[in-house]
């Protein structure tokens, strides 16, 4: 695996939750395309009927995944018709599930006490 | 701006990881064909088909149940037929606007069944003239429960099935079977063994569905 596999330390179960992630709307975007196999994109409208979001509500929250790097967004042609492809990068996998790994570990935490 | 509930986390971690839960099992069924749909039509061609098939050419040329000759055939492709539109269509649909590897898998898998059934078809085509009929229903349907079993298992490689895997090898298994048992005995084991398979295997995999567990 790359170096940035190695990095996944183990979650501290005081880490902040990662503040990209952690907003609803962003939270369900990550998770429905971590459905997808590594090495797969879904296009916009697909994605956006999955989460019952409107195109410009969507926009905005996928800009901000991109922006985080965890998001990559291709612009492509389907023969004619342009077609907005969008996918997890890898960054954006592991982010995910170091978010996920770090919820479960609050989790425990607030059961031991 | 403060207010809007697209950017309010979650409450608790406990509601994140339901949110998390509920949302994957969601996307799942989305991206995943609906089993009953994938499994069921094929079983229910096998168990129809073939069952009637061994009613009209039965063991030994037994007849048990009277009727024209080219009605079983005829029901079995008619079913054949209707299974490929219903899982092709819920398979494109849950695949549809998907880009990537997984979709060049998907379409060289599928071209793995239209050659598999090209080289039955030329094969068989061949012996069909000069065997006895028994034999040549023998002939076709052996060939072809062999391809459909060995393509399961493949399947499964490729999408990591333990499911799909055992149907493959139960398919495999009762074709060998039936086969050996000669005429008339493997159109009865493929009905009920190779088709009841089917039917299992599409529930099975429809209750990990229903949780979003594929």
């Amino acid at each position: 695996m790359s170096d940035e596999a190695n990095r996944t330390a183990p979650p501290a179960p005081d880490r902040e939750l990662d503040p990209v992630i952690h907003a609803q709307a962003r939270l369900r975007v990550m998770v429905a395309l971590s459905v997808l196999r590594e090495g797969d994109r879904l296009a916009f409208p697909r994605l956006q009927e999955m989460l019952g979001m409107t195109a410009g509500n969507l926009s905005i929250h996928l800009r901000k995944l991109e922006e985080a790097g965890y998001v990559e967004v291709v612009k492509t042609h389907q023969g004619r018709t342009p077609t907005t492809l969008i996918g997890l990068t890898r960054r954006g996998r592991l982010a995910f599930e170091e978010y996920t790994a770090t919820v479960k570990a609050l989790l425990s935490l607030a059961e031991e006490k | 701006m403060h207010e809007d509930p697209d950017e309010r986390a979650p409450a608790s971690p406990e509601e994140t990881l339901r949110l998390i839960e509920a949302e994957r099992a969601a996307a799942q069924r989305n991206m995943q064909p609906d089993p009953r749909l994938t499994y069921v039509p094929w079983g229910v061609a096998w168990l129809v088909g073939f069952g009637l098939l061994f009613l009209r050419l039965g063991p030994d040329g037994r007849v048990f149940v009277a009727m024209p000759g080219w009605l079983p055939l005829a029901v079995l492709y008619v079913l054949l037929i209707a299974a490929f539109v219903v899982s092709g269509v819920s398979a494109a649909r849950a695949g549809r606007h998907v880009r990537g590897v997984s979709s060049v898998q998907g379409l060289r898998y599928g071209v793995s069944w239209a050659a598999g059934f090209a080289s039955v078809v030329v094969i068989a085509s061949r012996f069909s003239d000069r065997l006895p009929d028994p034999e040549v229903v023998l002939l076709w349907s052996g060939l072809s429960v062999a391809v459909v079993g060995v393509l399961y298992i493949a399947g499964a490689a490729i999408w990591q099935s333990r499911d799909m895997f055992a149907l493959g090898g139960w398919i495999t298994l009762v074709n060998i079977g039936g086969f050996l048992a000669g005429p008339g005995w493997h159109s009865l084991a493929t009905s009920l063994a190779g088709g009841g398979g089917m039917l299992v295997a599409g529930f099975v995999e429809w209750l990990r569905w229903r949780r979003g567990q594929c």
